[in-house]
């Protein structure tokens, strides 16, 4: 089963972020991966332990900065991702959530491309009446390179040889093989996609539910999306995601077939792969870990220009503003204010007033200050009075 | 901008009202609901147009003239058994299919687990933008300057929202249409709830698409509902990591700030008649206090990851108000501080400032109000 980690390289300072017009500079910045992504790499892995395959990561952004976050995703936290692609290009650079979603769902779907071209392909020289030894020869060949599960063909100690192996031995008949390569073939399109529940920097949520929508569009046939998932099972042969997930004051329990997207809640805690499923996960799983992170950019994605990055993005973020201030401010024990309702007066030829009781006089002349004080019609705000100003103005509120 | 550009006005004809996708639950529209239908509203008065409701469901009744009564001017709505359970597929087809036949300027989201499923699946569909989790709808002008020209896109929505590199961002959709948005509870005051007021209620008939009910729903159950009630309440007074420690520096044991917090509320409550709740900072809910398990739990948090709330009183305590903190709670109308340190930021957005010793300040404050 193939097992899709979406992730991305998030700053790992908020207070030193680096923009131009709006957009982040990733490549000026220290990167991290995303905290959310984490729990949704522990949920994918869980999902590819039970049921063999691979986990393969894919992140966009710029390839120097990201390669050597998702290298250490390879370890992380049982068995880690199997496999690693960043999609980098310049031209993606300024993504919203739109274009990001359309750019990844091209992602998953040359992983996709990849993998059955590799099964096809075996499957082609079998019903071709190719001899034996050459499909052994190829199918070695595509082991080595992870796209071939130990089902076909296998040099991992303690599992049966794989049905090509003993196809060129005599042990097995093509009609074998061929039932082995399409029940392959056929799990390959029952992939799941694991995303977090929303990235420290944009904090939207919305890059999982659009990169299903947008695969959905570019594979030809709708991929559902589960939110906010607290739980979930996935079977790769009966092809179903059963999985709970919060919505509003209720959890839903959905069956789901695969392929299918899920982000995860920060709550979710993946279950123990139980051991009666241990047999078959090593059977579908590949040869291991490919460490070199494969850099892919738009024209190997064959993307339409007009559709990534800031191009492609229907929202453009304006310049930034400023959370205004409060009005007045009043420090106990420090702020002064008036102790009564006084009316409008002249001073040194200047008009005041009128002021409420609790008005602030810090503002006002010192002469006043000193002539109001003199008269008793000032003082220094106590908790009382903040009490009562506070919480007299939630009985005039309450009573609407 | 330079002056030797030449300008260019830019219209997007064709598109209009402002719809709110209501979200609804026990055969109530939810408050949130009625927060963006007053926010919509706001919006579309600006630039003269309709604010429209939209309801998906099935057996909706009555509940289809609640937007109406909470100031929407039209409702269209899709009642169909299919649609009993939401589901992001039937829904999205649903939806889209609205939004692309009827061409509505803007579409308002709560930023709940539906507004941030099928707010983002519609926005890709019917390719246009989406800005999540906004606290404000702007209707203003956006200001492109290209080496072509300068453009200027007419009366467009400014969604403003919480973004830490620019402290308050606004986010624009000027080439497409529908605006999109899911709009985050406890930033627009409901408007009154008036049954005689009238509007137009018309019926969509849905139009599914094959593959939309691939998905089944097998079990729906209601959570227990929160004893906390931080959105409802009028007064919240919010503990930070500042409980920890007095004035001197000398380690307390924060069950007692609790305590004292807890009798001020319970005070409150009792004397004004006014909902009063205990909230927290995030930083308090993950240090993740033995001490507190129990009495500070993750549904009391206010903040960018926990709660928005607009209480009319706000008391932070010991809280030094971290951006992520502010944008939870700026919008209170009574903003009381309470910190040992005059440099924190809390004080900048305070209306009401106490700078000492929060084990004084809780004391002093109970006799006080006692004797009042």
């Amino acid at each position: 089963m193939l097992v899709f980690l979406l992730t991305k390289a998030v700053p790992a300072r908020t207070t030193r972020v680096v923009t131009v017009g709006g957009v982040l500079r990733r490549e000026e910045m220290d990167l991290v991966i995303n905290p959310l992504d984490f729990k949704a790499l522990q949920a994918a892995d869980y999902a590819k332990r039970y049921n063999g395959g691979k986990l393969v990561a894919i992140s966009m952004g710029p390839d120097f900065k990201v390669k050597p976050l998702l290298s250490e995703l390879y370890s992380h936290p049982i068995e880690g991702v199997d496999e690693a692609v960043v999609l980098s290009d310049r031209r993606m650079a300024g993504a919203d959530t739109w274009a990001t979603a359309y750019t990844l769902s091209l992602g998953i779907k040359k992983v996709l491309d990849v993998n059955k071209a590799a099964v096809d392909e075996v499957l082609e020289l079998v019903e071709s009446g190719a001899p034996p030894e050459k499909v052994l020869e190829r199918a070695r060949e595509l082991y080595h390179s992870n796209l071939l599960p130990n089902l076909i063909y296998t040099e991992k100690p303690g599992l049966p040889q794989g049905v090509v192996q003993r196809y060129a031995r005599g042990n097995a008949r093509a009609e074998e093989v061929r039932e082995a390569l399409e029940r392959v073939r056929k799990e390959l399109d029952r992939f799941l996609i694991v995303a977090g529940l929303k990235t420290s920097d944009g904090e939207t949520g919305s890059t999982g539910p659009q990169t299903a929508e947008a695969l959905s569009g570019v594979l030809g046939k709708k991929i559902p999306d589960i939110t906010h998932v607290t739980d979930f099972e996935v079977d790769v042969e009966s092809g179903t995601l059963i999985a709970e997930r919060k919505l509003g004051s209720y959890v839903q329990k959905l069956r789901a077939p695969l392929p299918c997207a899920i982000t995860i809640m920060p709550e979710h805690r993946p279950g123990v792969v139980p051991v009666v499923r241990r047999k078959r996960a090593a059977l579908f799983s590949y040869r291991g870990k490919v460490r070199e992170v494969r850099v892919w950019n738009a024209d190997d994605l064959g993307a339409d220009p007009s559709k990534i990055g800031l191009a492609g993005s229907p929202t453009i973020v304006g310049p930034g503003i400023d959370i205004g201030g409060p009005p007045v401010q009043k420090f106990v024990g420090r702020t002064k204010v008036f102790t009564q309702r006084v009316e409008a007066f002249e001073f040194n030829g200047q008009r005041y007033g009128p002021f409420e009781r609790f008005a602030k006089a810090d503002d006002l002349p010192e002469e006043l200050v000193r002539e109001l004080e003199a008269k008793g019609l000032l003082k220094t705000f106590d908790l009382r009075d903040l009490l009562e100003e506070v919480l007299g103005g939630v009985v005039v509120a309450a009573k609407h | 901008m330079s002056s030797s550009q030449q300008s260019i006005e830019v219209r997007i004809e064709g598109y209009r009202d402002v719809w709110v996708y209501c979200e609804h639950e026990d055969g109530k529209l939810t408050r949130p609901t009625t927060e963006v239908i007053a926010g919509a509203r706001k919006v579309a008065d600006k630039v003269g147009m309709d604010v429209v409701g939209v309801l998906i469901g099935y057996n909706l009744g009555d509940l289809v003239k609640e937007p109406i009564y909470y100031g929407a001017d039209k409702v269209i709505y899709c009642d169909d058994p299919r649609l009993k359970d939401y589901q992001v597929l039937p829904y999205t087809t649903v939806l889209s299919d609205m939004v692309m036949r009827l061409k509505p300027w803007a579409l308002l989201f709560v930023t709940s687990e539906i507004g941030k499923d099928l707010g983002p699946r519609v926005a890709y569909r019917t390719n246009t933008g989406l800005a999540a989790d906004v606290i404000d709808l702007i209707v203003e002008d956006f200001v492109m300057n290209l080496p072509t020209g300068r453009y200027v896109y007419k009366d467009c929505i400014a969604q403003v929202r919480p973004d830490f590199a620019t402290r308050i961002a606004k986010i624009f959709t000027p080439k497409h249409r529908p605006q999109i948005s899911s709009v985050r509870p406890g930033n627009f005051t409901p408007l009154p709830r008036d049954e005689t007021r009238k509007g137009e209620i018309v019926r969509w008939e849905p139009r599914f698409e094959e593959d939309d009910f691939q998905v089944e729903v097998i079990e729906t159950r209601k959570v227990p509902k929160s004893e906390v009630k931080l959105e409802e309440a009028k007064v919240v007074i919010s503990l930070g990591l500042g409980i920890l420690r007095d004035a001197s520096g000398r380690p307390r044991d924060p069950r007692e700030a609790f305590r004292l917090a807890k009798e001020l509320a319970d005070l409150i409550r009792e004397k004004f008649g006014v909902e009063t709740e205990i909230g927290a900072s995030r930083a308090l809910i993950y240090a993740g206090l033995k001490e507190l398990e129990g009495l500070i739990t993750k549904e009391r948090q206010v903040g960018q990851t926990g709660k928005t709330i607009a209480p009319e009183v706000y008391i932070a305590l010991g809280i030094s108000g971290a951006l992520q903190h502010r944008v939870g709670m700026q919008r209170s109308k009574r903003i009381v501080a309470v910190n040992v340190d005059p440099n924190a930021p809390i004080f900048q957005i305070a209306h009401y400032g106490y700078v000492g010793d929060l084990y004084e300040f809780l004391p002093k404050a109970i006799e006080l109000l006692r004797s009042m």
